[in-house]
This record gives structure tokens, sequence and C-alpha cells, in this order.
């Protein structure tokens, strides 16, 4: 498949058709040298100046590699077997330093923190620069230019560490825009980063390309915001260009995304139920904007059950199993973090702690594992107060899944790491290899259990740390974050394995940002906000609060947006739907077919 | 997976940001590492005084782990910052930056193949000739005797025959191999081998600055080997996860790595 968005209508869109090209890739395959197979195969593409190409894919489709061939660093730095040709500005990738195609591509990066490396915001924009030799007096100039761009004004003297996830994500993006490229390319640059940073970074890439024309080249899991702002997308499966158009075109087609195992737009999911429910729709929109003016359309041809009811009860009768009386925490910089929250999780709940970042929910969790002591107030594990509990009792009681599972993995083997808690707190030879062995059954590890935890893709090092955790046989098992990083598949494995393990009987506890994974699993959420406890009710109560899920900078799934969107039309209130599936099975169609849609 | 269609290109590294092709980033970070285990003591030092910084045990693996010439530099660079951030363990610091770059060389001469396959020969002359001005002064000018001489520099001159001998081959086979008790045991000896011949490079400069008398000599006996089987392992422990992990996250590797 071969495309080029020249048809698109772009800002600066002067001149024919291969004037407005800045890249173009002609039959390019790649494969790693250690790879077996092709990571990019028949690649041809031709990319505009002022698009904004959006890059969707399952994990291992090539998207990074894809973002990485665009300045030559795949194949010049890695190596490998490449065919064909890319040429960007002119320059063909292979032929040219890859210092020298910098200055025609800038690349941002999944982690902002991999990506900071001086000591002051402007000292990390001067650093290509001085790199590339520019004159002192241009980077000078340069500075405040590419700050303005990304709305960092007044932060040149501050150590990249003070700023927060989107600002460093945004500094990332000025450091890039800072050798003027032809070309701004992210490779998931908000899939680290929460609801705030997450709109930050977005808001400023749709500035750049929109306000001053900017190629924007973006491979993301975020397909509501791609849906929003991408100009065209392609889809990358094992390495092949499988679709390219516009996202109306690529989102739409639902059943392509899921043989991908890709996630479309909710607003796209709940018209394509509809559409299985023989609703005919002009179209299958994919933004909200267009949702509700569909909306509007299918309220003139299907009947809507207000009267549908979902179950929202939330009532565990077992015993607690923590427990947190008026906990206070400030920190020694005086910072206080959490302001008298009480409540009480009962054994074999799935709870959801859902707030922004500096809601107080990590500081509130690292207090379940005596990794905090309170300032003031109690918390009780089991009944028994963590003070009288050391670190090492309580890491047997309750199970903690950091975020970066990297950071808990450190032995060679993937059984050493599942069994390494276990040797150190001294339990027989037998006892370790039985629940080694139960754990790796578990979550499915046993094949892999002599290989290098870091040879495993991302998911399967998260299901390694899990295993970990498991052999400890804890009564609590707390997840944080743990679908950042992940695409959907990835997510939706490790929060099948949390359902696995409630199912078990075990108390599970899952932090988040991404609530639209959450309403097939958890029962009860605790939102927080700037160290209080905001709410503590079911999750369709509390995903339909949307004023105080917005007070603390979380947006509710399209399909509670749509939910509302239908209520306010109708002028009375709906059941609290939580997904586009139940959206759909409000509606029953008339009878009347309308004009046939594209579902 | 469909065939390629597109003509296949020789790949070149083109960019100017690497040494000897490793890439300028590994190597500041293995010299932020050693400049890092500057400020572990590791041993008393007998004679001149101080203490030996941790960072000796991975002088060795910096070298397999980017070749000889990467190595040596990031080596080189980490001592020279650790002996300003850490003079607690800098000891004769000219010397302790030489003895840095030198064992890192040594180590990633130490080749069983290729173009660089007679490198060693370098080392080996360094190694040999070092060993033969410290012994030398020890016995003729100072007139320590030889039987104190031999065992009080029994570390060195054993590393010096590993070095020399086809062992130092073998061991570079057990580093590049798959097995991974072999690549711990190919750490650990290759490990003394390596920085031995740096050991001498040093010890031929600080005896000649020095020259400890014979009592000295004695109580290295028995402390020198006890040193070396603690650098030695510290090195494979720290080595062993390090090579593995490398392998196993399928990170760039410099054209000229052992490992």
């Amino acid at each position: 498949m071969r495309g080029s968005g020249a048809h698109l209508d772009m800002k600066n869109g002067k001149g024919d058709r291969m004037s407005d090209v800045i890249a173009t890739l002609e039959n390019v395959s790649y494969k790693y040298p250690r790879s077996q197979d092709f990571v990019l195969s028949n690649i041809s593409l031709d990319i505009c100046r002022g698009e904004f190409l959006g890059v969707i894919g399952p994990t291992g489709a090539g998207k990074t590699t894809f973002c990485l061939t665009l300045n030559g660093i795949v194949p010049q730095f890695y190596g490998g077997r490449f065919f064909g040709s890319i040429k960007v500005a002119g320059m063909d990738t292979l032929d040219h330093q890859i210092s020298a195609m910098a200055g025609h591509v800038g690349e941002v990066f999944e982690d902002p923190e991999t990506q900071l490396i001086s000591t002051s915001v402007e000292n990390e924009i001067a650093f290509a620069l001085e790199n590339l030799m520019i004159p002192r007096e241009e980077i000078l100039a340069r500075i405040p230019q590419v700050l303005s761009a990304v709305r960092l004004e007044g932060t040149e003297k501050k150590h990249p560490a003070e700023l927060s996830g989107g600002q460093k994500q945004r500094l990332a993006i000025a450091a890039a825009l800072a050798v003027q490229p032809d070309i701004l390319v992210l490779d998931e640059p908000t899939s680290q980063l929460d609801p705030v940073g997450s709109q930050e970074v977005f808001a400023t890439v749709c500035e750049l390309n929109r306000g001053l024309g900017m190629t924007i080249v973006m491979a993301s899991h975020a397909a509501e915001e791609m849906a929003e702002y991408a100009n065209r997308l392609i889809l990358l499966s094992k390495g092949e260009l499988i679709s390219m158009g516009s996202a109306d075109e690529i989102y739409s087609q639902i059943e392509l995304l899921k043989e991908n195992d890709l996630r479309p737009p909710q607003v796209a999911s709940t018209f394509y139920s509809l559409s299985q429910k023989k609703v005919y729709l002009s179209k299958t929109p994919v933004r909200m904007s267009e949702g509700i003016e569909v909306l509007k359309e299918v309220r003139q041809k299907c009947e809507i059950h207000s009267q549908k009811s979902f179950d929202s009860t939330v009532s565990y009768s077992g015993s607690s199993v923590l427990s947190v009386k008026d906990l206070k925490h400030v920190y020694p910089d005086g910072t206080e973090a959490l302001h008298g929250i009480s409540m009480e999780i009962k054994e074999g709940e799935y709870v959801l702690i859902i707030g922004q970042n500096g809601a107080g929910k990590s500081t509130l969790v690292k207090h379940f594992l005596n990794l905090l002591k309170p300032t003031q107030g109690k918390v009780e594990v089991g009944g028994v107060s963590t003070e009288k509990l050391s670190v090492s009792q309580l890491a047997r009681r309750i199970g903690y899944v950091a975020q970066n599972p990297d950071s808990q993995i450190f032995n060679a083997t993937v059984q050493d790491e599942v069994s390494f808690a276990l040797k150190n707190l001294g339990y027989e030879a037998e006892e370790v290899e039985r629940r080694t062995n139960e754990a790796l059954d578990s979550m499915g590890l046993m094949e892999m259990r002599e290989k290098h935890p870091l040879s495993l893709p991302k998911g399967d090092r998260a299901r390694v740390v899990i295993a970990a955790i498991l052999a400890m046989e804890p009564e609590i098992i707390i997840f944080d974050e743990p679908t950042t990083g992940q695409d959907y598949r990835g997510a939706r494995y490790i929060l099948e394995i949390s359902r696995k393990l409630h199912n078990m009987g075990k108390t599970v506890i899952v932090i988040t940002h991404h609530l639209y994974l959450m309403p097939e699993y958890a029962e009860r959420v605790l939102v927080m906000g700037k160290g209080t406890l905001l709410l503590d009710t079911s999750i369709r109560q509390a995903y339909h609060d949307i004023d105080l899920l917005r007070s603390t900078y979380l947006t509710p799934p399209q399909a509670v947006l749509l939910a509302h969107a239908l209520s306010e039309l109708e002028g009375q209130k709906l059941p609290a739907i939580l997904t586009p599936e139940e959206l759909a099975s409000c509606f029953t169609c008339n009878g009347d077919g309308g004009s046939h849609g594209n579902a | 997976m469909a065939t390629p269609i597109g003509k296949e290109r020789e790949v070149k590294f083109l960019g100017g940001a690497a040494i000897d092709g490793a890439p300028v980033a590994y190597i500041v970070v293995l010299a932020a590492v050693v400049a890092a285990l500057a400020f572990i003591p590791f041993s008393v030092v007998m004679a001149t005084g101080g203490s030996f910084p941790m960072s000796q045990a991975i002088y060795s693996l910096v070298g397999w782990v980017l070749g000889p010439i990467a190595g040596a530099v990031a080596s080189g660079i980490g001592t020279l910052i650790g002996v300003f951030l850490a003079p607690h363990t800098a000891g004769v610091a000219p010397t302790s930056v030489y003895a840095a770059v030198v064992a890192s060389f040594a180590a990633g001469c130490m080749v069983v193949k290729g173009p660089r396959k007679n490198w060693w020969i370098i080392a080996a002359i360094i190694g040999v000739g070092s060993l033969l001005v410290f012994l030398g002064r020890a016995m003729f000018i100072n007139g320590v005797s030889i039987a104190a001489t031999f065992t009080g520099s029994f570390g060195q001159w054993l590393g010096i025959l590993l070095y020399v001998l086809p062992t130092r081959t073998l061991f570079a086979k057990w580093i590049s191999g798959a097995s991974i008790p072999m690549l711990a045991l190919g750490l650990f000896l290759g490990t003394w081998a390596s920085f031995a011949v740096s050991h001498v490079a040093q010890s031929a400069i600080t005896y000649w600055m020095f020259n400890w008398p014979e009592e000295v000599w004695v109580m290295l006996a028995g402390i020198v080997p006890v040193e070396y089987i603690l650098r030695c392992l510290i090195g494979a422990v720290i080595g062993t996860g390090v090579i593995v992990g490398l392998r196993a996250i399928g990170v760039v590797k410099p054209t000229n790595a052992t490992y």
C-alpha cells in the first residue's frame, strides 16, 4: 500500500503535490540484527508538509521502528538489514549522518525522564544546538521562541526535575523544536503521563501543527485524541502497513481494529454497537462532537429505554482487611499530602483509586505498606496497626505491583525472580519450589522460566512481577498504574489477571488514570483530590459524577459523556451507563433503517 | 511476512557519536559507573596508604563491554573524575588513571579472532615489562629476598601468566559463550588476568616512588591474593548480571565488545 496525505487541506499548502511531500518511504523493510522477522515490511508512504500523521498499531507492530527510521537511527545505530529508501527533505537517511538528519527530524520519545539530561530548562534546549555548532546568539534567540511555543515561559532557570510530567514532555518537544526540524516525530509521548499532562502535550502538538504548520508524525494508543487531531492515520500490523486513511475512515473500521487488538474511540464503539442492532447511521462518528449530532439522528429512529437498570450496588460483608482512620501525612518539606482520610476496604473487594497526580494516591498506598508513617491517624492491616508490623511482615500480606515492572526486576531468570523473595524470607526449598511453580503456572510463565525477564515484552514482564508477588500468597494486591505504557491488549491482559486474582478471593486495589478500562473490573471507586477523599462509592455513581471527576482533572469515558448528552436531549435521567455496549442496549430500533451506514 | 521488494542497502554507522564502534552514550554511562564505584573503598593499600576503590573490579568488564579503546576511555574518564570526587580511594592519582586505562585495554584485547587478535601482545608487553621492572627493582636494587618478592607479588605474576598463556583466549571464549556459569568463571579469571596487567603497570611506578621494605612484601603475600579473589568475585557478580542483561534486552552491541 502506498499513500500520500497531499490531498488533505493543510496549512502552508503551497505549490504542486510533490513540493508538499517532506518525506518519502519507498518499499522500506527492516530487520534488527537479532530479530527473526522483519519489523517493517515493504512500507511505501509519502508524508506531506504540514500534516499530522498518526501511527497506530498493537505492540510489536513496528511503530517505534517506523519513527526511528525517519532520522536514520534505524538502521545506522542499530545495524541490521535494510531494504528500500527513505528520503526526508530530499536527504536519504542511509547516506547522511544521524546528526545531519537531526536537523530535519526532531524526535520525542515515550518517557520524558529518559530524554532530559541537563541541569536547567534552557540548557536542555541549548544542548542539541550546541552540538550542531549553532552560534551562541542564535541559541539565545531560539530558547524563548520554543519555550513560548510549548507554553513553558518563565521556567528557563528551573531544573527539569522540578517540572511536572506534562511539562517535562513539553520541554522534550521544545528541545526538538529548537533545531527547527521539518518533521516532529513523537513516539507514544503521552503514554507515561497523567490526564493533565496528556492534555497539555496534545494541546501543544495540535497548536504546533495547526498554528505553525509543523509536520507531525505521532505514534499513540490514545484513540480519542488521535481521532480529534490527526489528519491521517496509518495502521501498522506485524510491520506491514495494512490500512491508511482519515481518522473517520480508520476508526470506523471497528472489526479491523479489533482484529489488531486496537481500541477505537468509545464514540465509534457506541455507534458500532448500535449498527449491530440494525440501526442504520449516515456515518460512524469518531469524535465526541459528531457523536452527539449522530445521537440526535438515532433518537429519531429508535426508542430509548430510560427505565433500563444496571447493577450499581456495592455490598461486602467480609471482614475489614485495610482500614484508615483520620490519616494525615506531612512530608519533611512541609507538603501536606493527606488531610484526615478515613476509609475501610473489606476482604475480597475490587477497589479503584483515581485522582490527578498529587492527589495523594501513592502516599495513601505507601501507608498500607509501611513505607510511610502517618503524621496523624491510624492505618490497620487485618485489624493490626501498621506501627506494629514491619515492612517485611506487610510484604507477606500485601503485594505491590509498581507502575514500571522493570524497577522490580533484577534477577537473571524468570524463575529466580519469582522465587527471590521466598528464599530471602527463609522458606524451605520445597516450599519455595511449590509456590514458585504455582505462581509461574497461574501466570502462564512456565515455558519462559529460564528466560531473562528483560528479554520479555513489557506485558510479560508485568506478569513476572505479579507472579513474584503471587508466590508470597498475599491477601491484598495493589496495582499502581498497571496499564501505563501498555497497549490495549497489554492493559486488558493485566486487568484480566487482576480479575482472576479477585475471583481467587484476593482483595484487589488498582490505581489508574485509564477510566475507560475499568468498568468491567472495579466495583468500588475512591476518588481522591488534593489529599482528601472526595468520593467513595460504586463505579457507576462515581463515573457519573462528572463535575467532581473534572474537578480532579479526570475525564469520564466517552460512553458516560454520551449518556449524559442523551439525558440532556431526552430531558430525563437515564441509567448510569458505563460502556458503549450498555448505551447501545438502551436503544430499540423502530424498524426505520434510514440511510444505509458504513458499519 | 512478505519478502522485501526494495533493494537491500549497505548499513553503515555514519554518526560521529561513537569511539571505536562504541556509542558515546555507553562510554558516558560506564564512566559514570566507574566514577560512582570510586566512592566505595574496597581494601586498604599497604605501603602507599589509602584504600582501593571498588571500581577496580569493573575496569575489565568495561573493556569487555566497550572494546579495548572505548573501554580504556570510559575507565580512564571515570577514574579521573573519581580521583577528584573521591580522593580517599584515589591513591597516587595519575597511576590510578593509568591503571584503569591499562586494565580495560588489556581486557578488551582478550579476543579469540578477528583483526585485533594480536593486540593482546601490546598489553602483554606492558604487563611483562612492568613486572620485570617491579620485581627487578625489588630484588636487585632494594635487596628484597626472592621468596618475599615472589610470594608478595603472587597475585600479579599469576595474572600475567594467565594473560600471556592461551588461558587468555579461553576466558574470552567463556565470556562470549552462552553458558552463564562459564561466563561467570570467565569473568572471574579474566578479571584476574587483565587486572594483573594494570596492577603491575601501576606497581612498577608506585614501587619506584615508595620502595617499600621486605616486611611489607611479606604482608602482601597474605593480602594480595585475598584482594584479587574479592576483586574478581565482585567483577564476576556485577559482570554476569550486566552481560546477561545486555544480551537479554538486545541493546546495540559495540563493534569491538567481547560479550
